[in-house]
């Protein structure tokens, strides 16, 4: 058994692991965070994608005891219960998800792009976008609506920044 | 699909992790990214009984050392994409590294991972042979630098001895007239490539005066294609004349035949890939001039 | 629309969906995320050969293996199994025991069960068991399971084919004597997995108290699961209780009843303790099913005029090794033969077709079942029929599509009215630019340009009748709604759907809404709980909406209609004349003299008092909508546009056009998000997906290394143009369309590849070795 702390969604713990607990199966059973998802354990869909100090990270490949004294973000933390985050909300309006497996994965990986297009201020093609996402899989909506979430939720971060 | 029971230390120095690697031998591999190894552990394809974190240890800086440039181990792949030297004297590296994957193994896959991992039609690999770059093992009997075309045995298998592991890569920094290009194709872009082609070559008055070419598909690992080589030497940059010993090397390799795809595509795949790969390394050239 | 409704509102809006907080904010949950206290964990020991007798299965591994653990295996399940009958002469049985009996039959079978306090836990226990197998001869190709030599895959078994039957109309003889011009072709669509981003889970819990035993499955279908469970383990249905939590994604994979399912449900009874199973992504691609493989030779009897005079087939499916539940082996190769005569207009048509045993995966229901192969086939024809005869596809298919309708096909089935034609001219506007582009580029060195399309009807929400006829242990296909008020005049609908992706809690709230003039927000829709919805026959088979929103729709409009009676009496004012509108019932044209819906839903349940004189208090009604005898036939124009780089065989797929007709929208987000989806899973289809095995029947294609799916950067945008051509056949006038769009793209794809190479195309995956090879063989030719 390894002790490690981590910090998960804002709050510090301390707890045992034993070295092969895989950090997706310790963030969904022994904190309780059933929004990372395992679709394929070998790093190919993008399900179980997490922030590890603030970058996205595979947590299917990745062991608890290795992260003592990170910091980890799920999707949990992205928008609160109600997933009002701008990029949650794009993706309601523009149908970007249907049953919702691989959907925190998604976010997770495109919160980083959304801010950083904002933050250098322009709007990618749509060739841009789709590479971005190129390591998560949806069998469900085909990638349009995911696309058109990203661009809706990049076009209100530029508006916002324009108003101030 | 969950990996076998092993034990975790997390190195602390350098000579903390070969103490560790030597004491663990074969049961013993380092752990860097993880995005080759783990999903090996987790169809428990691979059993490593200790892992060894090694991603503490500092080994994550592209610099340059005199005439050669030096690659940390844990370099990660997306910093090739923003690195000014890389971007300066390699730029087959560059087309190579944003073939690797997606973005979030970019980020996280490392230089001495990809390398120790040998998989047949990876970019790194084949990058390394091309650049006739020395790969540095070290262990508890200190360095050992080993030639690329030497490191690579066969798929998914090095010369890295038990407690071995990679800490850098040396790549001599090439003359100012020089270029390269690196063209992969895979059913997907960013999946598991079938065949790549790639060269670097100096010119001097418009003509080759230099080149390394290697691909990989054709064989367990990339090859380098000497023959080829030695036949594009003199070969104008504006109009290299380059199919016939394209097609009198490919003509020469036995490709494997499987279900990705079968040995005369690969064949016919290589060649065209090796083209297109000596146009864009002459038009860059070109450019350059 | 029916006239009983009044002014539809929220039918036809594009609602976003009310269920979409609880996946994004990570509060879905999905099988894995139950846990029941004191579970244990299952791990399957599977087979590693296709086909063997076992010999022994050593658990002694187990003994001093250092923690608790629990293993069973085909000895201690007496004669448990999954039986798929058809009830036809020609059919051969198969009978999948829970746990491998003797023999195992495809790599992936179940051959024992492991039981441990955690999974990897179970999962190393698992390793320590070794079976023993005497291998035997293997059946891997239809070749040889069509052999007459080749012994059965069961005892009793004289061949390898499960069943071989026809089906026919009109004069196939006539037709093959008018005939001017006689075409024969084969086509074939290769094996794949459908892959649902969640796998399969089930977990059972019996508590003795109360002798009820509740399984969690992730499932399509919960109320069939709980019968096939209850008979087979001879449970009363009553105390058992079925619940489809969240579900990521089925496509028709989890429409089927597996050997899992039952036996962990048994194993929790057994063990008394719940029982968790959750499959990893290896088991998913080689042990749940699989589809397609199908090998089709048409023969088209052509007039003179190029007129299809008539149309023979025959049909093969590489089923694999058990007939699957309730669908049977005979699912695939009857469905192709029942939809191979397409939107055309010609009255001889002669099928023969057949199952056929493989040690392979066995095949079962996935988005489209037998149609996209056929569609593939019936396309390619279409398309290689006008090369022969020198006419423009597009204008081929004008001239052959039905227009008149009603239309009674060679089989006797009725299509309802269509957009046959005018899909066919919308896609030649569309595409008239890419045309001329494709021509050109057959000059230019190194790229070629292509455009294909495929023209097709999907029989959706098909009725029992249809499915009687088939004598399958799935007899009929109706769907049930409950809708019930409470006293502050809000509603609950339960619904037998279960929603896996498809919206049903917004579709189904929009459409009780309509008819009880409240907001959609203020209706909860329950689904997947069989303790909590009626009866029905789940999600598949493109009736969520059709059949679905009707039950809701009629059961709501009772509803409505005793709401109306009530405010009738307390506004003095006559029940007919009463409109039910934004939470308010009025006369209508009177929107002054109102009373909220809110007080009648009181009256109703509490202040009864003020009820007209003999109304029973209540506002509760049920309805079971069983589809039309034939069905409702949507239809389709799917088009694509590629471009290939003929040095390498790099296909980029430039452009993909969807022109449908589903007859009423019932929510435009839903159907396009449900068209995009299908249109990119059948791109998956046409170019990337190939389950492969090599001649042992080894699995080669088990991780997502290898088998490979579309991906973000692959597709384009997918363009989508409606018709609607409402029905008279199901209450709001709506046809199916879940499967639709996967449905044309193998065919669209195919043909625009063939009109790029200018070369034959007789088959999929259209992958890059595959590409290279027609090109090839378009250098020879030419």
């Amino acid at each position: 058994m390894i002790e490690i702390t981590l910090e998960v969604n804002g709050k510090k713990r301390s707890l045992n692991v034993q070295p092969r607990r895989l950090l997706a199966d310790v963030l969904r059973q022994e904190f309780n965070l059933s929004g990372v998802h395992i679709g394929c354990a070998q790093g190919a869909c993008g399900c179980c994608t997490v922030h590890v100090d603030g970058s996205p990270r595979l947590s299917c490949l990745t062991f608890a005891a290795q992260c003592d004294n990170k910091t980890i973000r799920t999707v949990e933390s992205v928008g609160g219960v109600y997933a009002e985050h701008p990029l949650q909300s794009a993706f309601r309006t523009e149908h970007g998800l249907q049953c919702g497996y691989c959907t925190p994965g998604f976010l997770m990986t495109l919160v980083p792009f959304v801010d950083a297009m904002v933050e250098e201020e322009r709007m990618p093609d749509d060739e841009e976008i789709r590479e971005a996402m190129s390591g998560n899989i949806c069998r469900c909506t085909g990638y349009q609506g995911i696309v058109a979430a990203v661009r809706s939720a990049i076009g209100a971060g530029l508006e916002r920044s324009a108003e101030k | 699909m969950t990996p076998s029971v092993f034990e975790y230390h997390k190195a602390e120095s350098l000579e903390h992790a070969v103490a560790l690697l030597d004491q663990f031998g074969d049961d013993g591999r380092p752990l860097a990214g993880g995005q080759s190894l783990v999903p090996m552990m987790n169809l428990r394809l691979a059993r490593p009984r200790y892992l060894v974190d090694i991603n503490g240890l500092g080994l994550g800086a592209i610099e340059l050392d005199g005439e050669t440039l030096k690659i940390g181990a844990l370099v990660r792949h997306e910093q090739y994409l923003s690195d000014a030297l890389i971007a300066a004297h390699y730029p087959a590296f560059l087309d190579g590294v944003r073939a690797i994957g997606h973005p979030t193994i970019r980020r996280n896959g490392t230089t001495g991972g990809s390398l120790s991992h040998a998989d047949p039609t990876a970019e790194l690999p084949l990058l390394s042979i091309l650049y006739d770059a020395q790969i540095v093992a070290t262990s508890v009997r200190g360095e050992r630098k080993i030639a690329a075309t030497d490191f690579f045995e066969g798929a998914y298998m090095t010369t890295l001895q038990s407690g071995e592991m990679i800490a850098r890569v040396e790549i001599p920094v090439p003359p100012s007239r020089s270029t390269g290009a690196f063209v992969e194709f895979g059913e997907r872009r960013g999946g598991f490539a079938i065949a790549a082609g790639a060269i670097t070559l100096e010119f001097d008055d418009g003509r080759i005066s230099r080149a390394s070419v290697a691909c990989s598909g054709a064989a367990q690992t990339a090859i380098r294609a000497p023959d080829l080589e030695a036949t594009l030497i003199g070969l104008p940059v504006e109009q290299p004349e380059s199919r016939d010993p394209v097609k009198a090397f490919t003509a020469s390799l036995s490709p494997p035949d499987d279900h990705s795809a079968s040995a005369d595509y690969r064949r016919a795949l290589i060649g065209v890939l090796l083209q297109r790969a000596i146009s864009l390394a002459c038009a860059r050239a070109m450019e350059a001039s | 629309m029916t006239q009983s409704m009044d002014r539809p509102k929220h039918i036809g809006a594009r609602i976003l969906r009310s269920e979409d907080t609880r996946f994004l904010s990570g509060a879905a949950r999905y099988i894995d995320d139950i846990r029941v206290p004191e579970m244990l964990h299952l791990k399957f020991v599977r087979s590693q050969i296709a086909h063997g007798r076992i010999l022994e299965i050593d658990k002694s591994g187990l003994d001093d293996i250092g923690f608790p653990t629990q293993i069973f295996t085909g000895d201690d399940i007496g004669g448990l199994s999954i039986k798929a009958h058809q009830d036809v002469p020609e059919m051969q049985f198969s009978v999948q025991p829970l746990l491998a009996r003797e023999r195992v039959r495809f790599v992936g079978e179940p051959v024992a069960a492991v039981l441990a306090d955690d999974a990897y836990l179970a999962e190393d226990a698992a390793e320590q068991v070794f079976v023993d197998y005497e291998p035997l001869p293997v059946v891997a190709t239809m070749a040889q399971a069509r052999d007459p030599d080749v012994p059965g895959l069961f005892e009793n078994w004289r061949t390898n084919v499960f069943v071989e039957r026809q089906m026919k109309g009109g004069d196939i003889a006539k037709a093959r004597a008018e005939a001017a011009h006689i075409v024969t072709r084969t086509y074939s669509t290769q094996r794949q997995a459908g892959v649902p981003m969640e796998g399969r889970g089930v977990i059972a819990e019996f508590s003795p108290a109360d002798r009820m035993l509740t399984v969690w499955s992730s499932t399509q279908i919960p109320h069939l699961l709980q019968t096939c469970i209850a008979e087979e383990l001879g449970w009363p249905e009553s105390h058992l209780r079925v619940i489809a939590p969240d579900v990521g994604g089925g496509f028709g994979v989890k429409g089927q009843v597996f050997v899992e399912e039952v036996l962990v449900a048994w194993l929790a009874v057994k063990i008394g303790r719940p029982v968790k199973w959750i499959e990893d992504r290896r088991e998913h691609l080689t042990a749940s099913i699989h589809a397609r493989d199908h090998s089709h030779t048409l023969e088209a009897y052509v007039s003179a005029d190029g007129r299809l005079l008539g149309l023979k087939a025959d049909i093969s499916v590489d089923v694999g090794a058990y007939s699957t539940f309730p669908f049977t082996a005979g699912g695939d190769p009857g469905m192709a033969a029942k939809v191979m005569p397409g939107p055309y207009d010609f009255q001889h048509y002669e099928a023969t077709f057949r199952a056929l045993a493989t040690n392979k995966c066995p095949i079962g229901t996935y988005r489209g079942v037998g149609r996209p192969s056929a569609v593939f086939s019936q396309e390619r024809l279409m398309d290689d029929i006008a090369k022969e005869l020198g006419l423009d596809p597009i204008e081929f298919r004008l001239k052959n599509v039905v227009r008149q309708f009603p239309y009674k096909n060679a089989l006797g089935f009725t299509y309802d009215p269509g957009s046959y034609a005018e899909t066919l001219e919308k896609i030649r506007d569309l595409l008239a630019e890419d045309c001329a582009a494709a021509v050109a580029s057959r000059s230019v060195p190194g790229k070629r340009i292509g455009v294909g399309i495929a023209c097709f009807v999907e029989q959706t929400a098909h009725g029992t009748p249809d499915f009687t006829r088939r004598r399958v242990p799935i007899e009929t296909g109706y769907i049930a709604a409950q809708v019930e008020m409470t006293p502050d005049g809000k509603a609950v609908v339960g619904i037998g759907l279960q929603s896996h992706g498809q919206g049903h809690e917004t579709v189904m709230a929009q459409v009780a809404a309509d008819a009880l003039g409240i907001s959609p927000s203020d209706v909860l829709v329950r689904h997947g709980d069989t303790a909590t919805t009626p009866y029905s026959v789940g999600t598949w088979g493109s009736r969520g909406g059709a059949l679905g929103g009707g039950a809701v729709h009629l059961a709501a409009t009772r509803i409505a209609d005793k709401l109306k009676a009530i405010a009738g009496h307390l506004l003095q004012a006559d029940p007919g004349s009463i409109v039910l509108h934004d939470g308010e019932a009025y006369p209508e044209g009177n929107p002054d003299n109102a009373v909220k819906i809110s007080k009648l839903a009181r009256a109703a349940l509490r202040n009864v008092d003020l009820l007209p004189e003999g109304m029973p208090p209540g506002l509760e009604a049920q309805y079971s909508l069983d589809g039309p005898g034939d069905g409702t036939y949507s239809n389709a124009v799917h088009a694509a546009v590629v471009e290939i780089d003929t040095s390498s065989g790099k296909m980029q797929l430039k452009r993909f056009v969807v022109v449908e007709d589903c007859g009423t929208i019932l929510n435009p987000l839903i159907v396009d998000g449900q068209v995009r989806g299908g249109v990119v899973q059948g791109i998956g289809s046409a170019i990337f997906e190939h389950f492969i095995y090599d001649e042992e029947c080894q699995p080669l294609t088990v991780t997502f290394a290898d088998y490979l799916m579309p991906l973000a950067p692959e597709i384009p945008n997918i363009e989508v143009h409606h018709i609607e051509t409402p029905t008279t056949r199901t209450p709001l006038g709506a046809k199916g369309l879940g499967e639709g769009g996967a449905i044309g793209p193998a065919a669209a794809i195919a043909n625009a590849v063939a009109d790029a190479l200018q070369v034959d195309v007789a088959s999929t995956p259209l992958n890059a070795n595959a590409i290279w090879r027609l090109i090839a063989r378009m250098r020879e030719e030419a």
